[in-house]
């Protein structure tokens, strides 16, 4: 359902989609001046939206060691966990959506279950496995976490992608004697190409930004993540905004570019779950 | 993967089941024994109490305002992400320029990492260097200043207001692709029958939307209710508890003192808490559903 409206109430429309469009990047036009402001600049009343002389010296101070260590370890948790889930998801959609076998439905509706799970509530266990298996502190440890609660989702995304392929593709193939592997990775594989990028970019932007488990199962700066460093830089520089912004902006710029690269398949993956059912 | 092939398809579920079944059901019976025993930084030995627990967090002072926070928040920010997101939709499925740029740039705060979100909000709240309170000044409400996430009357709709930022667009993005479902003909016809816009949405979009709407609330609402980062990082809970919700409260007792236990009888109360909200919009579309039949 598309509607052209008409010449008067187009104005107001246009009106209101300014005003939409102001709330939403308003605040991440001023990360960006108050990142670019020199120390030396001071806040004045009323505020000025674009600073008087623009530095990158902010972003100089803000890209310190500890921020690269904080950096590096969140690309090898992020990305472990992207690989390992959208890999089980997949296997595990696959089967949940070709099966006939009733145990195997009911375990795969448990798991799509779980993703209701509060993280908070079910911490404090996990935390003590981790404690009993000498984990705590590791990469192993988030990535373990991270791949668990977002397998819920990732296979609830591929489902929907799996379930709208035909089988009789499968089963031509199978007459022309392709293993059941031959099959996955020849003929399901590329064509849920489209679900595979829209899972993983959700799964990326949902691990990249993790804070509890982080916060609960990291105790020492070399095996902090991004998001915990920055909360851990707000009590270290008081109120250093300028650089508080500078680390905001560069955490915030790879999601934010693979969002707007994938951005067609994603939103088209994100929205088939829900509103197709 | 056809019918003959059944240990290929149990081999294919097995990992996704393992983990789920060992790092989620099994803590969630985990938190329930974790609940019956005793641990505090000076007694780390965990020593079983039965329901004192449950005695302690019932009949502590805290217990009452976590619980109405937690309902406040939810049903807050559930309320406005769904509303907001519903209208923009509207907004964004009218056939306007620049229409594409905003679909592409709404998604934006949703995109943007919880923390960094969070830090940016408490920036825009600073009671001297933040733009709210400099665009107040300038706009000759008062001269000085107010500490948004200081004072215990606005620190939680301050938070409130941050996390409808930041999660609004992804009702906005579900609700413009439900309305793109909506068929052509039925609203044709209706507005050749002489319905005007607001009869349209209530009888032709709205019905057909009905579900993705229920699915999108109980959605937020989970989403919302254990939404630990905004919290945590804009106010911990402050100024005196007046923002303390479950998973924060939680974290607090957990792993800034060591009570195990009773974080995890938090833990079940707010599983049960969550539960009967859910419960309560599965009644309401029950009784919506009989009462349009």
């Amino acid at each position: 359902m598309s509607v052209a409206p008409s010449k008067t109430s187009r104005a107001g429309l246009m009106l209101l989609q300014l005003g939409l469009c102001v709330v939403i990047l308003l605040p991440f036009f001023w990360m960006v001046s108050v990142s670019l402001k020199p120390a030396s600049e001071p806040f004045a009343i009323p505020a000025r939206l674009w600073p008087q002389n623009p530095t990158l010296e902010n972003y100089v101070t803000a890209f310190r060691p500890e921020f690269r260590t904080y950096f590096f370890n969140s690309v090898v948790v992020s990305l472990s966990t992207v690989v390992i889930t959208v890999t089980l998801a997949l296997f595990a959609a696959y089967s949940f959506t070709r099966t006939q076998m009733r145990a195997i439905s009911v375990l795969m509706l448990l798991v799509i279950v779980a993703q209701m799970f509060p993280a908070s509530a079910i911490i404090i266990p996990i935390y003590k496995m981790m404690k009993a298996a000498n984990l705590l502190n590791t990469y192993a440890s988030l990535i373990l976490a991270y791949v668990t609660v977002t397998l819920p989702v990732a296979i609830w995304m591929l489902r929907g992608f799996l379930s709208r392929l035909p089988v009789a593709l499968e089963e031509a193939a199978a007459i022309d004697g392709a293993g059941p592997f031959k099959i996955f990775f020849l003929i399901i594989l590329p064509l849920c190409k489209p679900g595979i990028v829209a899972t993983a970019v959700f799964v990326l932007i949902v691990t990249w930004q993790e804070f509890l488990f982080a916060l609960s199962f990291t105790s020492t700066k070399d095996m902090r993540t991004l998001p915990v460093g920055m909360n851990d830089f707000i009590g270290q520089y008081g109120i250093r905004y300028g650089e508080l912004m500078a680390s905001s902006v560069l955490i915030s710029v790879p999601v934010i570019a693979i969002f707007f690269l994938l951005q067609r398949q994603f939103v088209a993956g994100l929205t088939a779950g829900a509103v197709k059912g | 993967m056809l019918k003959r092939d059944r240990w290929l398809t149990w081999i294919f579920v097995t990992p996704a089941v393992l983990l789920v079944a060992v790092m989620m059901y099994y803590p969630m019976i985990g938190t329930v024994i974790e609940s019956l025993y005793s641990t505090s930084f000076i007694n780390p030995t965990p020593k079983f109490v039965g329901l004192a627990v449950y005695q302690k967090i019932f009949g502590s002072a805290d217990f009452g305002q976590i619980v109405w926070n937690s309902c406040v928040w939810t049903l807050a920010v559930v309320a406005l992400q769904n509303g907001f997101g519903f209208l923009s939709a509207l907004l964004l499925n009218q056939k306007l320029p620049g229409q594409g740029l905003m679909r592409s740039l709404i998604l934006l705060p949703w995109v943007l990492p919880g923390v960094v979100a969070a830090i940016l909000w408490r920036f825009m709240y600073d009671p001297q260097l933040g733009l709210i309170n400099s665009f107040l000044i300038s706009a000759g409400f008062g001269d000085q200043g107010l500490a948004w996430l200081a004072d215990s009357s606005t620190a939680m709709a301050a938070a409130v207001i941050a996390a409808v930022w930041k999660g609004f667009p992804f009702c906005t993005i579900v609700y413009l692709a439900a309305l793109q479902n909506v068929e052509e003909e039925q609203m044709e016809a209706a507005r050749i029958d002489g319905a005007g816009a607001v009869r349209r949405l209530w009888h032709i979009v709205l019905p057909s939307m009905k579900e993705v709407i229920v699915i999108n609330f109980i959605l937020t609402t989970i989403l919302t209710f254990n939404y630990f980062d905004m919290i945590w990082v804009l106010t911990r809970g402050g100024p005196q508890n007046a923002t303390h919700i479950f998973p924060t409260k939680i974290y607090e007792l957990g792993f800034g003192q060591f009570r195990f236990g009773e974080a995890a009888g938090y833990g079940v109360v707010s599983i049960v808490i969550l539960a009967l909200l859910i419960t309560l919009y599965f009644l309401a579309q029950g009784s919506g559903r009989k009462a349009a039949s």
